[in-house]
């Protein structure tokens, strides 16, 4: 502990908004990051052991495993870059648990197994429901 | 799962993510204790991964066994990640991730005994 001053929010440069991947940011990107471990097992266990059950439940498993991985990733960089991929992976993520949370609901034959999003994420207290709603909040509240 | 090492593994996990709540809201950075309850309960999750392993290799077979692994296999990296990203910036927000990473090996350690009483869905 160096500097008795520094131990409490190190500030961020006081004009304009925050960094993304700072002060709650950081909280966010932990959660992101739990469900892009979450998701990862999820789909590496299905298409593991039973692809050929539910293909298309299993590759949209391992898609939103990939939205979550990207989202995170950028989440957590700096950067204009990173700064729209966050906005592309959160905006995808979003449209994602709206569409399979609708079609898991209307057509639940076309999908026997369940992935990260069916009903809406209720598996996961439908934290994955709110999260891109978060995620997206708090994009444009940074730089 | 060793009902004793799950029973200390869920009680130094969320020591650890009350620890960092109270910092949070006392608006400090996770002290030397939060990080400390966050590390007993790392180390403790990776003997219980080895142990439930030891069971997997001896013939015990839970409801999924491929699930399971992914479980054993994923809770050991949540709070190494969680105290890593902490540290790295050190304000009321680092004891946040700690609570979250803290919760989230509690939670996955219910679901693990779940599956390997062969209760789990």
């Amino acid at each position: 502990m160096p500097d008795p001053t520094s131990a409490v929010s190190p500030a961020p440069p006081e004009r304009g908004p925050r960094p993304t991947a700072t002060g709650p940011g950081r909280v966010l990107v932990a959660v992101y990051a739990v469900f892009a471990l979450a998701a990862t097992s999820r789909a590496a266990v299905q298409i593991a052991t039973d692809y050929y059950r539910a293909p298309l439940a299993y590759l949209l498993s391992a898609f939103s495993a990939v939205v979550y991985i990207v989202a995170t990733v950028a989440l957590a960089s700096r950067g204009s870059r990173a700064r729209r991929v966050a906005f592309l992976a959160c905006s995808v993520e979003l449209v994602g648990v709206l569409v399979v949370g609708t079609v898991s609901l209307l057509a639940p034959q076309d999908f026997p197994r369940a992935t990260v999003w069916s009903g809406y994420g209720s598996g996961y207290g439908f934290v994955p429901l709110v999260l891109p709603m978060i995620g997206l909040w708090w994009l444009r509240r940074t730089r | 799962m060793h009902t004793g090492l799950v029973a200390a593994v869920v009680t130094a996990s969320l020591l650890a993510a009350a620890s960092g709540l109270v910092a949070a809201v006392r608006n400090r950075p996770p002290g030397l204790i939060t990080l400390a309850l966050a590390a007993v309960a790392a180390v403790l999750t990776l003997i219980q991964s080895a142990a439930a392993a030891v069971d997997l290799v001896r013939g015990h077979r839970p409801a999924e066994l491929a699930t399971s692994i992914g479980y054993l296999v994923g809770i050991v990296v949540v709070l190494p990640l969680a105290i890593a990203w902490a540290v790295a910036e050190r304000t009321r927000w680092s004891g946040v991730v700690v609570a979250v990473g803290g919760v989230t090996v509690a939670v996955m350690t219910a679901r693990l005994v779940m599956l390997f009483r062969g209760t789990g869905a």
